[in-house]
């Protein structure tokens, strides 16, 4: 604590240059935070919501190409399956192209056993039950929207020519995708005049070892069928989705990296010169009889000050930014999960050593009556 | 090695290599310095002089030859060793202050107190001690941009007697002041080695210096020429005489 004074005040030498240094790691840091938070935040979306006796049963050759809607009777009088649930998607955007929500259309009845952990209560499970255009909306896009239960709303079709009006009868809590909204599938299969085809099959298994087996039971159902099936696990069919997008996570998490990188090197640039202004006084303190090991020490706490509090800064901004203005996406807003926040200070921490590590090192054994004898 | 001796340096030699040419800075230097004394060490530009006085700070070591400084042979002391030591005998004042420009005349003194067991009340104490004994007790909050160059040559000396070191070694203290300010820095040496016994040790082009040391060693190209007794020596037996 007796040197805390002097890297303190070290710090203040050239304060233009200082705050200069915290907001360019400050910057780097929030571009970092945000861009590996995409990956890690689908990652932890897919840990938290799927269940490991929740399968989904589609067309082998897509979703988009639908199965049969009868499948459904052969898939429940499959051993081991607990409770089946057909899904259609709709799609619709409430009010403008930019106001899109995942939004589908489900059986009512077995909702309840399907997705116990989305936290329907059930006077809204009752509802969605007795009301034909019931609706059951995520928190996020209740928020969103300043939705109220009760509230009577309209989504355009996008994927349909026409628009479905729903009533909302109660929220999905819960390990539910926060921004979904399902309402039932025999609504939307009165307005579109009964195609009778599905794009999914929930399927709820007993126990979890017994998923395999269905999985097989079923998909060798409909083998040689005109619409084979692929029967999969809940984060398997979500992962899915989100593997188009894989590339550019992938991408993001490789401009993150360069965007550290290229903070590094500014700010052992920015390291060495501070340093090197200030060789005689390093000097002079060794000729005091400063130990090289001490002052190499405050040199790195210097340097590690500096990147920390811009770490903190950077980290801090993308945090309460993403709170203030949420981004949504299909997994719900995206927020910068604790891990991330952690490993960001962690880099600023190293950026703030290895920055300096070089020139302090050098600085701390220079010779000096060389250093002395160069200034006079 | 003498241990009356404050500086003993026997059959010193230091070479350096400068590319390809070698540099004979000291020439088989043999002198010793008595405890108290206050001595000069002059002679031309390049003479060797400040590589003396860096050999007796500890800054520099030997190319052979053995130095001994308060009786303590530093010659073979690794670094580590030699900063603890220094921190401990040696203060240093040098031609341009070189005061730490972020830290107050306070701090500034405070400096080689950090390096020792002192609490911070006991630390204080000694800084402000210091800054009256060279007249500047006034002046601890200032920054060495707000003091005049002889204010801040009072504020190294401070400095470098705070530990109340073995020796004080300076190396062109007044190089860089104005003929008053010179003349008060040369006062204010000479009342530290008369008042509290300090050895001095000081390299310097200045010929005022002659009046007030008590000894003076001439240096020419690094080979030590001859001592003579200062007027400083001669005013002080005078004083002496008088006084009985």
């Amino acid at each position: 604590m007796k040197y805390a004074m002097l890297v303190l005040k070290n710090l203040t030498r050239s304060k233009r240059r200082t705050i200069l240094t915290v907001l360019s790691i400050a910057v780097s840091l929030f571009i970092f935070s945000a861009l590996v938070s995409m990956p890690a935040v689908v990652n932890q979306f897919l840990a938290d919501s799927a269940s490991t006796t929740r399968v989904a049963c589609h067309n082998k050759a897509g979703v988009t190409y639908g199965i049969p809607e009868a499948y459904k009777q052969r898939v429940v009088a499959t051993p081991h399956v607990a409770a089946a649930t057909a899904q259609s998607w709709f799609g619709g955007i409430y009010h403008e192209v930019s106001d899109q929500f995942p939004n589908m259309s489900v059986d009512p009845e077995m909702i309840g056993q399907m997705w116990p952990d989305w936290d329907i209560s059930p006077q809204a499970l009752h509802e969605f039950q007795r009301v034909r255009t019931g609706a059951l909306v995520g928190h996020e896009t209740m928020k969103r929207f300043g939705f109220h239960v009760g509230q009577q709303i309209m989504l355009r079709g996008t994927l349909y020519p026409f628009n479905v009006t729903l009533d909302i009868v109660g929220t999905l809590g819960g390990k539910a995708p926060p921004s979904f909204l399902i309402f039932r599938r025999d609504y939307l299969e009165e307005v579109r005049g009964r195609p009778g085809f599905v794009d999914v099959i929930w399927i709820k298994v007993d126990n979890s070892a017994d998923v395999p087996q269905v999985e097989a039971a079923i998909d060798e159902g409909f083998a040689n069928s005109s619409a084979e099936t692929l029967t999969e696990p809940e984060a398997a069919f979500y992962g899915g989705f989100l593997a188009g997008y894989r590339v550019f996570f992938q991408i993001a998490e490789l401009l993150g990296i360069v965007v550290i990188f290229t903070i590094g090197l500014v700010a052992a640039n920015t390291a060495a010169m501070s340093i090197r202004e200030r060789r005689t006084e390093i000097a002079v303190l060794r000729s005091i009889g400063f130990p090289a090991r001490t002052i190499l020490l405050m040199l790195l706490a210097e340097s590690l000050i500096i990147a920390l509090v811009g770490g903190l800064l950077g980290c801090g901004a993308a945090y309460l930014l993403l709170r203030i203005v949420p981004v949504e996406g299909i997994v719900g807003a995206i927020e910068i999960p604790t891990s991330v926040l952690f490993a960001a200070l962690g880099v600023a921490a190293l950026i703030g050593l290895l920055s300096a590590i070089v020139p302090a090192t050098a600085a701390a054994r220079r010779n000096i009556v060389d250093v002395i004898r160069a200034v006079a | 090695m003498d241990a009356t001796y404050a500086v003993d340096l026997e059959s010193v030699w230091r070479i350096y290599r400068r590319d390809e040419f070698e540099v004979r800075a000291l020439d088989n230097v043999t002198m010793k310095i008595a405890s108290g004394r206050f001595v000069a060490i002059m002679g031309p530009s390049g003479s060797g002089k400040t590589t003396l006085l860096n050999l007796i700070a500890g800054i520099d070591h030997p190319t052979s030859g053995r130095v001994a400084v308060g009786g303590e042979e530093i010659t073979a002391m690794k670094e580590r060793e030699l900063a603890r030591w220094r921190a401990r005998h040696i203060g240093l004042v040098f031609q341009f202050y070189n005061l730490i420009p972020v830290l107050t005349a306070f701090e500034n003194v405070e400096l080689p107190l950090l390096l020792t067991p002192l609490n911070k009340q006991q630390r204080r104490e000694h800084v402000e001690a210091a800054l009256r004994v060279v007249g500047l007790a006034d002046r601890m909050d200032h920054y060495p941009r707000q003091l005049s160059g002889g204010q801040e040559q009072r504020v190294a000396i401070a400095r470098a007697i705070v530990t109340d070191p073995t020796i004080v070694v300076a190396d062109e203290p007044t190089g860089d002041l104005d003929a008053a300010s010179a003349e008060d820095i040369l006062n204010l040496l000479r009342e530290l080695n008369r008042r509290f016994s300090k050895t001095v040790v000081m390299v310097t082009h200045d010929a005022r210096a002659e009046r007030h040391v008590d000894e003076i060693f001439r240096l020419e190209k690094g080979v030590l020429i001859g001592s003579e007794t200062g007027q400083g020596a001669i005013e002080a037996r005078a004083a002496n005489v008088a006084s009985t």
